[in-house]
């Protein structure tokens, strides 16, 4: 398949009818042609999405293509200029703030505080949406509380002052916390950021293990290969492409969209589903070769 | 002590592990694992723990006015004004002469009790405050209420604005609700960011302070200067019944307000996208806490005129005993304001006796090298 030919089909698929509100209006979380803009600018233009339940899908593009917004816009943090986001055929606006919480949890970049608070603490502030005002926490409260601290591996680190973890330590409470709220769409920005390898691997390994619908905003293109059923490409606030890992991460593509060289191996059994392609940047010659 | 955030009690379950109390920072004694059983435990025990508190506090605070009373320039002995109390509380009779009831009653009980509801409810803003706009920086004056209630006094003091139906009290109030209107519309019309309100509110302080000091030493004499200082030092030498009922009223309503949000509260610690998105209404509740610590300081200011750092300090004195969950955290900061404020005003009142210090003046004093033990005590070593 020639690039214009991947190009048109992924395309097309991002721009489906099947993939569009129809569909989406019935199960989980979805996007219906939502737009947002601030200073006179267009930051994400008429995207539509309806990840399978359950499913992971991630959000690439390059910095300041609208990942970070759209995610804003799907936690209903944002309320879009047109379009909407709905959660099982609801808009976020009818469905309230709270209600939205109980089901929908958002992990941010870096999200720190100045409060001194013990890891439970913060796990704990996922039953926010679930409690009345004053009454105590319940028995399913410390339940919640306690399986995401284990899930995490954090039940030992507990008590411990949330500013004495590690960075990977840090996004795995937060994870926890999401956790803790009982969600069934977990949406990440960009959670691996300054994480070295083994951790940015360990949190996706937990991420993708988690019962949960997944959207999720990486960077780093490998990573989002290996851990995304589906890839949404995001270039200028538009839907750019659409598809598995495979149908997507193409050298043409991170040419078009990144500007920059790249050799992609495709995966050896397209069958196999944890196989995915690898990407291998190149150094941009400093003149052209002969 | 333990923390917890939500009002429960759940960090019980790790044993207890957190030693915020154990001076050289070694509060990071890991937990060891709890487990489901561990933690509903640790519920029980905490609450109970938790009510212990409460109680102890309450009779601190009792314990603090019984004895805040018995003393005075007026040479009454102890069992004479707890007898003067007892009978006005409908048990036995006085035996006291009119007058020497009257100082008992008039005077001391309701200084007494109005520095604990000021006390308490100066308090209870600035943790409210600090944890809204994400600022330990923060108190109950940060949306210019003080120095909009000093303009307004000042107004009627020195300029007779009201032709003498407006009283100082009045005065006050009026220019505390003019200069926080002006930081809400400020900061509306600046972008409604946390940043902004903090700004705005820092703006309308300057700009309500100058006037106050044009005003003052324009038209002032000497002696209408020295009462005006006075007052915006903090004074809680003019207290009445009346001023009692009407502040005690509005710090229950406030406290409950508060008390209602104090879970939204603990959401704001990740900031305000992340209370959003759990599940908090960040501008409305914003909105509401913001109206009632105003609302709530320009009483008390409007009482007591701008009595400082009860509401900077104390705050981050309780936090650093009971953490920072509002539910616990809120109340405790209402009883130790309370009471510090009786203890600073009896001393106030009675170190260069027969000359009264404004309280304000010591607040700080006293305040401020407790507040650096404190904070040494909880410092971070890392």
């Amino acid at each position: 398949m020639t690039y214009e030919e991947t190009y048109d089909a992924t395309y097309e698929k991002a721009h489906d009818a099947t993939y569009d509100e129809s569909e989406a209006a019935t199960t989980g979380l979805a996007a219906g042609r939502v737009a947002y803009a601030a200073g006179g600018r267009l930051i994400v233009d008429g995207i539509t999405l309806a990840p399978r339940p359950g499913s992971t899908l991630g959000l690439i593009g390059p910095n300041g293509s609208g990942k970070s917004t759209l995610l804003r816009l799907l936690s209903g943090v944002l309320e879009p200029a047109s379009g909407v986001v709905t959660l099982d055929g609801t808009p976020l606006p009818r469905l309230g703030r709270r209600e939205t919480a109980r089901r929908l949890a958002v992990v941010d970049q870096h999200a720190s505080t100045q409060v001194e608070l013990t890891v439970r603490d913060v796990v704990a502030l996922g039953r926010v949406p679930h409690r009345k005002p004053w009454s105590a926490s319940t028995a399913a409260d410390e339940r919640a509380v306690e399986e995401a601290l284990d899930r995490t591996s954090l039940t030992d680190r507990a008590g411990q002052s949330w500013h004495t973890l590690s960075g990977g330590e840090r996004q795995r409470a937060h994870i926890a916390r999401a956790l803790a709220q009982a969600p069934r769409e977990l949406l990440l920005d960009e959670p691996t950021n300054h994480l070295d390898i083994q951790h940015q691997l360990d949190l996706l390994n937990l991420v993708a293990s988690l019962p949960v619908t997944t959207v999720i905003a990486l960077h780093d293109l490998n990573l989002a290969a290996m851990f995304c059923d589906e890839i949404l490409v995001l270039k200028e606030g538009r839907a750019y492409a659409h598809g598995t890992p495979a149908e997507v991460i193409t050298e043409p593509l991170i040419a078009e969209v990144y500007g920059v060289r790249a050799r992609v191996t495709p995966p050896a059994d397209p069958a196999d589903p944890l196989d995915h392609p690898s990407v291998r940047f190149l150094r941009s010659s400093p003149r052209p070769s002969s | 002590m333990s923390t917890s955030v939500g009002g429960g009690t759940r960090d019980e379950a790790v044993g207890g592990t957190r030693g915020t109390d154990t001076g050289t920072g070694g509060r990071l004694r890991g937990g060891t694992s709890g487990g489901l059983r561990g933690a509903l435990r640790g519920r029980l025990r905490g609450g109970l723990r938790a009510a212990l508190l409460g109680l102890a506090g309450l009779a601190v605070l009792f314990l603090s006015i019984a004895f805040a009373i018995t003393i005075g320039p007026a040479d009454i002995s102890v069992p004479d004004v707890w007898s003067a109390v007892a009978a006005h509380l409908g048990w036995g009779e006085a035996e006291l002469t009119p007058i020497r009831d009257g100082i008992v009653w008039n005077l001391r009980m309701p200084r007494t009790v109005l520095a604990a509801v000021c006390g308490a409810g100066l308090a209870v803003c600035g943790a409210v405050l600090q944890s809204l706009l994400r600022n330990p920086l923060a108190d109950p004056f940060v949306l210019g209420v003080s120095s909009g209630a000093s303009t307004g006094a000042v107004a009627v003091v020195v300029l007779g604005v009201g032709g003498g139906v407006l009283t100082v009290s009045a005065g006050a109030f009026v220019g505390a609700v003019l200069s926080f209107s002006l930081v809400l519309l400020l900061s509306h019309t600046l972008g409604d960011t946390v940043d902004r309100v903090v700004l705005s509110g820092v703006a309308a302080m300057q700009l309500f302070s100058a006037l106050t000091s044009f005003v003052v030493l324009t038209a002032a004499d000497a002696e209408t200067t020295r009462g005006v200082l006075f007052w915006l030092l903090g004074s809680l030498s003019g207290a009445a019944w009346t001023d009692v009922w009407l502040c005690a009223a509005v710090l229950f309503a406030a406290l409950a307000v508060c008390l209602l949000h104090a879970r939204a509260l603990d959401a704001f610690a990740f900031g305000q996208d992340a209370a959003a998105t759990l599940g908090v209404h960040v501008t409305r509740v914003r909105l509401v806490l913001l109206c009632t610590t105003a609302l709530l300081t320009a009483t008390l200011v409007s009482s007591a005129g701008a009595i400082g750092f009860v509401g900077l300090a104390l705050p981050h004195a309780a936090r650093a005993v009971v953490g920072a969950g509002h539910p616990r955290l809120l109340p405790v900061t209402a009883l130790a304001g309370a009471v510090f404020l009786i203890w600073v005003d009896t001393l106030a009142r009675t170190v260069l006796d027969p000359q009264e210090v404004p309280v304000g003046v010591v607040t700080s004093l006293i305040g401020v090298p407790a507040f650096v033990v404190v904070l040494y005590r909880t410092r971070k070593t890392t």
